[in-house]
């Protein structure tokens, strides 16, 4: 038994020691801040034989990171939430430059309000940006995840960088049982850092990504990369394939329980779905028929492979933990995109919830589930569902109370004059 | 990056007369910060990576055509001395790693325009300076954003007229001391250079050439487009600019600042700025008196304060 | 609809002309786009702006393939690929050219069958990167040969457009546009306005299925150094700097080192030589070089002193 206790930061700060990284341009942020001091405390012990460097923001930060990677060696990075943000520019950016490095996402949802909690909209934010994005849900997969995503990202085929997305609190600080990745094999496994033809040094000359004249040079490298970003869905398949092989660990792009003979389907991302997972045990003990998919792999979105586990089910209820204003769950827009036109496509019900950090009880899992029920009954799916209970507008209710104690005030007081 | 031994220059004749960056590059005609970029890069030589912000300059290279042999990177408005700082730290880890020999190391190079160096990457260069990244850094500071046709920036000098401050008395506001700001970093190196001023320009780069850490350099980048006057008048604009004491050609080093320049007969400031098309209404239709007064009383005070040191 | 294109450089005023006839059409009763094109260039470098006009709302967007008039404010540009002046002409083009030449000249060196008009360019002008007024004389012809504007409307759009301007110089600018307005005047309706493409019978766009292709072919990067120089800016050039070698005392280091561009190089003899493939003409070193032994001349001049001696 190899296994030890990790939180979900030390587990992707281990990932990145055994890839092993070069270089990491570092920034803190609640909650992945864990992540670079572990790693600051290894180079500092010389455990590790990389450079960390604490820019002065995450821009810098993913400038430095990529800038790096384009001049020869392997980077990694680290933010969450308003610092993703706060790179933004960069990570559109850097994407077309062509040159691999890790980012984890510890996933915190974005201000306003500010939370220091989970929930996704960060990593949409990133969604269009040309970075690969690997989902985790569990403490071992973030070790391993970060492994995987250095392989696929730095493949000749490939080559854009590539985010790891993880839960704030809920995997950052969270200890689970981690099987490490042996050292060597690890490294064995990632291979040798190659910059390609993307290296500067004396007598070598390279300018590196420059502006285009007119929308044909420009299309040309952007459709490139959007092909690239592609072509890592076949190549996911031999990187998994050969890291089942030398760990005994398979991590499809698309994590499928109990789905074998399901009528109904969960659908999310992240580590909320092992809730889901108890929830699918204790409906199918009830006699409901239903399964889980958690996409692990959601940048190339794998849709084929979506509409394959799809085709033919009753109702599907996809739960995002993150909302596009004025339209909804982002995975349900996607969702619905990958199924639209199949033959047999099941009915698609959306739910909104676990936003900042907010739980998704299990009677929310079995009312969902009832709903996918009789949705199909009654053959229309149900309006998109807020998740939102009575208490909890009761509680916010006496927030108000306080809040607006003053106001209300007032507002009396003009009306009496 | 191991330093080389430099090349002496003690007069105009020792200039480099074979120039290194490729001709046929979209800076305007007679443009001040080119004139000094292309001595800069003659001194440095192939052996450096430019990483550039976004600015005038983010066009010399589109494309597939670029006027460096050696690196050259993009970065963003506010990040070039981030880029800087990942280029220089990935060369330092491959030489200890022995994957770079020593020959292969270049001279990092970040170039901003005003726009980036006093406004938008000011964060990134004052860390950069504390982190005592090394590395060398031009400003090309035509005092406005010139690249999207001459807006005010915090560079702009008092009452020019710029495409956002039309008024009849021109920017409002003074020209920030960039100057003062980066020396307060304690870098290696800092100094003021115009290119008109070739040999004294030289010089500098070739003191911050035997230097390690941060060296600064900040050039008055005469702009025909943005100040309005015909190209031809680029170097005596730069000149002016010193012989005036309008651009004061100093150093900063081991914490002492050191004028290189002190005009023995400084010009009245009205013979710079009746070349440019921005200070015309100080001259046109009347002659503002009070206004090109200030602008030579502040001239004049600053000289006060640094003769009397 | 009357799609018209006006070629210019940096700094001529095309953006103007493109306003000018725009507006006129506007006060005429037609809907109207009319539009700069920005890209990288700056002063010298050829430019183009357009307009579109039509009885009814245009669609149509961006620049125009198929010109019904072309109006070149800058001869210079013609026989200049990188300008464009030509693209997209056929026999149903109006091609106006302020020139020297004669229209007959100009079809023959063009070799095209649109027809070419002149707009008699005007004597007094060496420097062509301020050629004065010519953003309103190109409006006022291009107003006359497209037939239904008025020269009181012409005038109200020139008023419109140039009103941040001094009245003296408005004033100036209406002048001109006057005379340019009536020497057109006996070719007036002459542009005939373009249809729209036919659904019916086109040629398909040849779509190719994308090929991927990995980022060490495809990655946003230059392999080679110092390929900037295969970009001619030495046609930006209005006015050429020439050295005068009996003049020139050999202090290469002054020219070599003042030109922003790096294009004065040390000949093998110790002299200096400019390289004209690349010089943007901003006469630096003119202004700089101590014997004054370099003077300038208009570009046009230079080449035809070249053509006569190579012939």
């Amino acid at each position: 038994m190899t296994a030890k206790l990790l939180t979900g930061n030390s587990a992707a700060a281990w990932g990145a020691r055994l890839a092993p990284v070069d270089y990491i341009p570092a920034f803190p942020i609640t909650p992945q801040t864990e992540i670079i001091e572990d790693l600051a405390f290894w180079v500092d012990r010389g455990e590790l034989d990389a450079r960390l460097v604490t820019l002065e923001s995450e821009h810098s930060m993913i400038t430095a990171a990529a800038a790096a990677a384009s001049s020869g060696v392997r980077a990694f990075t680290a933010t969450s939430s308003q610092g993703l943000l706060y790179g933004m520019e960069m990570i559109y950016t850097v994407s077309g430059w062509r040159t691999p490095f890790v980012l984890v996402n510890v996933s915190r949802g974005l201000a306003s309000p500010i939370t220091l909690e989970s929930d996704h909209n960060d990593i949409m934010a990133a969604r269009d940006s040309g970075f690969l994005q690997i989902h985790c849900a569990t403490c071992q997969e973030i070790a391993d995840g970060v492994l995987i995503a250095y392989r696929l990202a730095e493949h000749p085929e490939v080559r854009v960088p590539a985010i790891v997305n993880l839960d704030g609190f809920y995997l950052s600080f969270t200890r689970e049982p981690v099987d490490l990745p042996d050292a060597s094999k690890a490294a064995a496994f990632v291979g040798e850092y190659d910059p390609e033809n993307l290296q500067f040094k004396g007598n070598t000359p390279l300018s590196q990504a420059m502006a285009v004249l007119g929308g044909g040079p420009y299309s040309y490298f952007r459709y490139e990369t959007h092909l690239a970003v592609e072509r890592a869905l076949s190549i996911y398949d031999e990187v998994i394939e050969e890291f089942a092989a030398t760990f005994g660990r398979r991590y499809d792009k698309i994590d499928a329980y109990c789905m074998d003979d399901a009528d109904y389907v969960f659908i999310m991302l992240g580590s909320f779905s092992t809730k889901a997972r108890d929830a699918v045990d204790s409906l199918r003990a009830a006699g409901n028929k239903i399964g889980l998919l958690r996409p692990r792999l959601f940048r190339p979105l794998p849709a084929a492979l979506l509409r394959q586990w799809l085709r033919g089910r009753r109702a599907v209820a996809v739960i995002d933990q993150n909302i596009s204003m004025g339209m909804g769950g982002i995975l349900h827009s996607e969702l619905a995109t990958a199924l639209y036109g199949i033959d047999k496509a099941p009915l698609l019900a959306s739910y909104i919830g676990g936003l900042g950090g907010r739980d998704i009880s299990q009677q929310e899992f079995f009312a969902i589930a009832d709903e996918l029920n009789l949705a199909y009954q009654q053959g229309a799916a149900p309006p998109v569902r807020l998740l939102y209970t009575r208490n909890e507008m009761t509680e916010m209710r006496k927030l108000q109370a306080i809040a607006q104690a003053e106001h209300a005030e007032i507002r009396q007081a003009e009306g009496k004059s | 990056m191991s330093k080389q031994s430099p090349v002496h220059f003690h007069r105009m004749k020792d200039m480099p007369s074979t120039h290194l960056l490729g001709t046929g590059t979209p800076m305007c005609a007679g443009c001040g910060g080119l004139e000094t970029l292309h001595t800069l890069y003659d001194i440095l030589g192939e052996k450096t990576v430019f990483v550039n912000a976004a600015g005038c300059m983010t066009l010399l290279s589109v494309y597939p055509f670029t006027p460096f042999r050696g690196g050259w990177l993009y970065t963003s408005m506010g990040s070039a001395p981030a880029g800087a700082q990942g280029v220089r730290d990935a060369l330092d880890i491959l030489l200890q790693k022995k994957k770079l020999s020593a020959e292969e190391d270049v001279e990092v190079v970040v170039i901003t325009g005003d726009g980036a160096a006093y406004g938008m990457g000011m964060s990134a260069t004052s860390a950069a300076m504390d982190r005592n990244l090394d590395f060398i850094y031009l400003c090309y500071d035509n005092e406005g954003y010139g690249n999207t046709g001459q807006q005010y920036s915090a560079a702009t000098p008092h009452a020019a007229i710029t495409s956002t401050s039309k008024g009849s008395h021109g920017y409002p506001g003074y020209k920030k001391d960039l100057f003062a700001i980066w020396a307060a970093h304690n870098p290696a190196y800092v100094a003021t250079v115009i290119a008109a001023e070739p040999l004294d320009l030289a010089k500098k780069i070739e003191r911050l050439q035997s230097l390690s850490g941060p060296r600064m350099l900040i050039s008055l980048a005469p702009c025909p487009t943005g100040w309005d006057y015909d190209p031809e008048l680029s170097v005596e604009v730069g000149r002016l600019a010193v012989r005036t004491g309008v651009w004061p050609l100093k150093e900063y080093i081991d914490g002492e600042v050191r004028h290189t320049k002190i005009p023995k007969q400084r010009q009245p400031v009205e013979d710079y700025l009746r070349l440019q098309g921005r200070f015309r209404h100080l001259f046109e239709p009347q002659r503002d008196e009070a206004g090109i007064a200030e602008i030579q009383a502040r001239v004049d005070a600053y000289w006060k304060r640094i003769l009397e040191e | 609809m009357f799609r018209i294109r006006f070629h210019g450089r940096g700094g001529q005023g095309m953006k103007t002309a493109s306003r000018i006839l725009g507006s006129a059409f506007f006060r005429a009763g037609y809907e109207v786009q009319d539009a700069p094109r920005y890209g990288a260039e700056r002063r010298g470098a050829p430019i183009f702006a357009y307009v579109r006009a039509d009885r009814k709302v245009i669609n149509e967007r961006g620049i125009i393939d198929h010109p019904d008039l072309v109006v070149v404010a800058d001869d210079t540009l013609v026989g200049m690929p990188a300008a464009g002046v030509t693209q997209g002409m056929d026999a149903h083009t109006l091609m106006l050219i302020n020139s020297h030449e004669s229209a007959e000249v100009w079809s023959q060196r063009l070799n095209t069958e649109a027809s070419i008009l002149i707009l008699a360019a005007r004597e007094d002008v060496a420097d062509r990167a301020s050629l004065p007024y010519i953003g309103s004389r190109c409006a006022a012809a291009a107003a006359a040969l497209c037939g239904v504007i008025s020269r009181e409307i012409l005038i109200a759009a020139i008023n419109d457009e140039l009103a941040h301007l001094s009245t003296d110089v408005i004033e100036r600018n209406c002048q001109i546009a006057q005379t340019a307005f009536d020497q057109m005047s006996d070719q007036s309706g002459l542009v005939k306005q373009g249809g729209s493409l036919s659904a019916a019978d086109y040629i398909p766009p040849e779509w190719i299925d994308m090929p991927f292709e990995k980022a060490e072919v495809s990655n946003l990067a230059i392999h080679a150094g110092a390929t900037s120089v295969k970009v001619r800016t030495g046609l930006w050039r209005t006015m050429r700097p020439v050295i005068d070698y009996d003049r020139c005392s050999g202090c290469t280091w002054i020219c070599s080192t003042y030109c922003p561009d790096g294009c004065i190089d040390v000949r093998a003899d110790g002299y200096p030589e400019i390289d004209y493939d690349h010089c943007k003409g901003c006469l630096v070193c003119v202004a700089q070089c101590p014997p004054h032994a370099i003077e300038s001349i208009p570009e046009q001049t230079a080449r035809e002193q070249e053509s006569g001696e190579q012939t």
